[in-house]
């Protein structure tokens, strides 16, 4: 597909060769309707935008657009080197998310503003962005006109290699979404499609379990830059997903029209509708749901899960068991921890590649168990001993850098992505030292401290090492505590099918009451923690990392015998009150008074 | 007056049937948006527009012969109220806000049925026939009243007394008192009297009424004004500023700030405190350009402690930017957004 789009704009003697073919391939298209994969229909090209909302939409796009995707729409803008995915290069007017059939332009009509509708590809991209890209949502911040404007501008004058209504060489084969109706999803239904996803080779790429860890790597897109599949556990970081991550249809569009300018194929011709339903199901009930099997709250501000800021521990008997099948796992609600990248201090971390990770907790009388689950599409372990001393967290030195602004392509994240040198994935996280004595709302800060307030900071790294330090400042080395270190343990940790499951467990104190070294935990109490999250593949190391905000850990008291005692008595209470009330009334009406 | 009515009535059911559609999902929450910064005056004006409804609708159903008793609409408005704070406000509210709410709206509606002695007796009437309990119908209704209300509040209490493991609520300042001057990368900058040096107009002097005129336009979208296009290849002085501002911002700052300028960056999602939002008018239109200056280069690290300092992932530019580009960014964002710095006069 390179190739070829490159031949179009170098040759354009191949170029009108190609055409020739296209509209003879196409003639013959029309003439056999039947030909078309099932559940499409020929379309109309639309007509072209009039000339003054063209000139209208360059004000827009130079407004809003052209920071990311540059002066010519070449997706070179200012901000293109340190975003991954890069910003779309509209040149050759390959779009990802359509209802056309693979290979053909968008949907672009000027007349048709419905939301939704499956008649205006690119009027629904810019209307809900691109999720897990820095696409935003642009629906409440332009006006419908303003975003067909600035689509009019774009796809006349920025897609340069081919021709929205040049009936000679494109075609518009729709896929006819609204009137196809959707399989159930049935058990039936979803056993199907579980069996259809090895059938058809999904697993190559989107891995075993559909966490994008197959083909993790070499896979890249017409223009060259690294991309990797969906993870199909994260619904909300679908492209496609239309600020509707559970909806089973944005799957069903994506799997029959395929992924323009990526490896991803339309599936359209080889498989039935009912086929492709039983996989969209199947690959929707993957998405992350809540313990009842219910879709995860979306916040609409942010499109991600919406973020609950405490871990609670439940109180267990006896050994806590370290497989996280086990039933005192299962029972215990587990938390959505939210990671951006670090971005305060060099070397800064623009794209974080583990984006959220899962919580849950338990403690018995002598230590809590942190169960933490996240999504890695690369298992990652350094080759060698790593060059600094696992105290060491200023590792700029030894070329751990971060992305410069200006590069241009051959330079940027998106172009250097898979190319890092391999360091350890790592999980960590912080508690105040001393936290009783500290005077609430204040904290160590989060990034590992400060002088004054001191982090307790838990490490676990992929080489099976599991360390434990005191953070004095982001800049700090930090210092090793060896004496704690013979009583944290490392109950589990393991890779498998894209995901890595760690769990840790540490002492609720010392051997004495003494917590002037380490974290204390006392029962009822919130004591703020924070994560920390590298992956290896990702050159992350020191601080090029990804980090949660302030969460707060709490270690859940029994429930009180009170709890069920007191109710008990105002409701007794109640029943005394009304009897009274009634009986004064009663008596009242009688005339008598007590 | 009763066309009036009937238009208000019409509204009423409207909102009504919108307000049920969205708790539901069957109508898209987003039908009308609360447009943000202007939420307080838009949430005043809906609850007037539903006032005025309830109106129409009352006087509709008691010119067709069957009044609501005082009683229900009492009891209904206040009803009324809790439902649309709960499910329409977004950000949700707290439930102890909420209850406040609750307890105001209450007295409000109490204070309206007992204007006046004979609108009390309305009102009071339905509560004294069920005490009573004259009828079948409204004895069946106090046995049921006296076994419900002893199970709802010892239910009730048994929930607010279970531990549970809430948010612990931290108020944080968000513009904390700037200090009198800052220094960065070695110079001091007063900041009562230190100037943007890139707000100039074309002869090079700092001139705000010059670059005033060439701002965005407010109004949905806040496009580039006309013929003031910083990308023009011609573009000089202030406007090629604020080109350069905006290359610095989209290589540094979207990440958290959005492509809009408005919190909703990348990373936005995973951070608390989230991001401010320079779009909003209670951020950088209500702050002077130094203020804003002395923010961007110190970062969250150097706010005083009600900034919470230790939770802020802002960096202190002056790790990554020259004053140069602080200032271009700054001028980039005013110009972005739309809004005027404020001034010390």
């Amino acid at each position: 597909m390179r190739n070829f789009l490159m031949s179009v704009k170098v040759s354009p003697v191949i170029g009108v060769a190609l055409g020739a073919l296209l509209l003879s391939a196409s003639t013959v298209g029309v003439g056999q309707a039947e030909d078309l994969p099932e559940g499409f229909a020929k379309g109309e090209l639309a007509p072209a935008p009039p000339a003054e909302m063209i000139e209208s939409g360059k004000r827009v796009y130079f407004t809003k657009c052209v920071w990311c995707h540059g002066v010519d729409g070449a997706g070179d803008g200012p901000g293109a080197d340190r975003l991954w995915p890069r910003p779309r290069n509209f040149n050759q007017g390959t779009f990802k998310i359509r209802h056309t059939a693979s290979g053909e332009l968008p949907l672009f009509n000027y007349n048709e503003k419905t939301p939704d509708s499956g008649k205006n590809d690119l009027f629904d991209t810019v209307t809900h962005g691109l999720p897990g890209s820095a696409m935003p949502p642009w629906e409440g911040i332009l006006t419908e006109e303003q975003r067909i404007q600035v689509l009019s501008y774009v796809t006349t004058q920025l897609v340069k290699d081919r021709k929205f209504t040049d009936k000679q060489s494109e075609t518009q084969t729709v896929l006819q979404l609204a009137t196809i109706k959707p399989a159930e999803a049935t058990e039936d239904s979803i056993k199907k499609g579980a069996q259809l996803i090895v059938d058809k080779k999904c697993i190559e790429c989107h891995g075993v379990e559909g966490r994008g860890d197959g083909n993790a790597f070499n896979l890249k897109d017409d223009w060259g830059f690294s991309i990797q599949p969906a993870n199909w556990h994260k619904c909300w970081n679908f492209r496609g997903s239309r600020q509707d991550p559970y909806n089973v249809r944005n799957i069903f569009r994506t799997f029959s029209t395929g992924v323009n300018g990526t490896p991803m194929p339309s599936f359209a011709d080889s498989t039935s509708i009912e086929d492709r339903w039983n996989i969209a199901n199947f690959v929707n009930s993957l998405c992350e749901r809540d313990e009842e099997g219910k879709p995860l709250g979306i916040d609409p501000l942010t499109d991600k899960p919406k973020i609950n800021f405490v871990v609670p521990s439940t109180a267990v008997e006896g050994e806590i068991s370290n497989d996280p099948e086990n039933e005192m796992w299962k029972k215990q609600p587990r938390r959505y921890v939210a990671m951006g990248g670090q971005i305060t201090h060099k070397p800064r971390n623009f794209v974080n590649r583990i984006d959220d990770i899962w919580v849950k907790s338990l403690y018995n009388e002598k230590s809590v168990v942190y169960l933490i689950q996240w999504d890695d599409r690369t298992k990652s372990i350094a080759e060698g001993k790593l060059p600094w001393a696992p105290t060491q967290v200023n590792v700029e030195n030894f070329g751990v850098k971060e992305q410069a602004p200006k590069t241009g392509e051959e330079g940027s994240i998106a172009a250097a992505q898979n190319n890092y040198a391999v360091y350890n994935d790592a999980i960590a996280f912080q508690f105040p030292i001393k936290w009783q004595e500290i005077p609430a709302p204040f904290k160590p800060r989060y990034l590992w401290g400060d002088a004054k307030f001191n982090a307790d900071i838990l490490k676990w790294e992929a080489d099976g090492s599991l360390r434990s330090f005191k953070g004095t400042g982001w800049d700090q080395d930090f210092e090793e505590r060896d004496d704690f270190e013979e009583k944290v343990k490392l109950l589990k940790s393991e890779w498998k099918n894209g995901q890595w499951t760690v769990m840790i467990s540490r002492p609720l104190k010392g051997d004495k009451d003494d917590y002037d070294e380490y974290t204390r935990f006392d029962i009822g109490k919130y004591i703020p923690m924070v994560f920390f999250a590298w992956d290896g593949h990702n050159g992350d190391a020191g601080r090029k990392m990804a980090v949660s905000a302030f969460y707060y850990t709490i270690l859940q008291p029994p429930i009180p015998q009170e709890v069920y005692i007191y109710p008990a008595v105002i409701a007794v209470g109640v029943v005394f009150l009304e009897g009274w009330m009634l009986t004064r009334r009663a008596n009242k009406k009688k005339g008598k008074v007590l | 007056m009763k066309a009036l009515m009937s238009v208000g009535a019409l509204i009423g059911v409207l909102g009504l049937l919108m307000l049920i559609g969205m708790i539901f999902g069957v109508v898209p929450s987003n039908t009308v948006r609360l447009v943000e910064g202007y939420m307080p005056m838009q949430v005043l004006s809906e609850l007037a527009v539903f006032v005025a409804g309830f109106t129409g609708l009352s006087y509709l159903a008691s010119s067709m012969g069957m009044t609501i008793p005082r009683f229900w609409q009492g009891v209904l408005f206040w009803a009324f109220v809790q439902t649309y704070l709960k499910f329409r406000i977004y950000p949700p509210i707290p439930f102890s806000v909420r209850a406040m709410y609750g307890v105001v709206s209450f007295v409000a509606v109490f204070m309206w049925v007992s204007a006046n002695e004979e609108d009390w007796k309305k009102f009071r009437q339905p509560i004294l026939n069920v005490l009573d309990a004259n009828t079948g119908f409204h004895k069946a209704l106090r046995t049921m009243y006296l076994i419900l209300l002893p199970i709802l509040i010892g239910g009730f209490s048994f929930l607010t007394m279970k531990p549970s493991v809430d948010e612990p609520i931290e108020l944080r300042t968000v513009h904390p008192a700037p200090p009198a001057s800052t220094k960065v990368h070695g110079k001091t900058y007063t900041l009562q009297t230190s100037q943007n040096p890139y707000r100039v107009n074309l002869e090079g002097k700092y001139d705000q009424a010059y670059s005033n005129k060439l701002i965005v336009e407010q109004g949905m979208g806040r496009l580039m004004a006309p013929n003031a296009n910083p990308w023009d290849e011609k573009a000089e002085g202030y406007l090629k500023y604020v080109r350069e501002g905006g290359e610095i911002f989209f290589q540094n700052c979207h990440f958290c700030h959005g492509d809009n300028l408005n919190g909703r960056g990348l990373h936005a999602f995973a951070f608390n405190p989230i991001p401010a939002n320079f779009t909003d008018p209670g951020t950088i239109a209500q702050l002077q350009e130094t203020f804003i200056f002395w923010r961007v280069a110190k970062g969250g690290i150097g706010l005083p402690n009600e900034g919470f300092p230790w939770a802020s992932v802002m960096p202190p530019w002056e790790q990554h930017l020259t004053t140069d580009e602080i200032w271009k960014v700054i001028l980039f964002e005013y110009w972005h957004t739309g809004y005027y710095p404020r001034t010390w006069d």
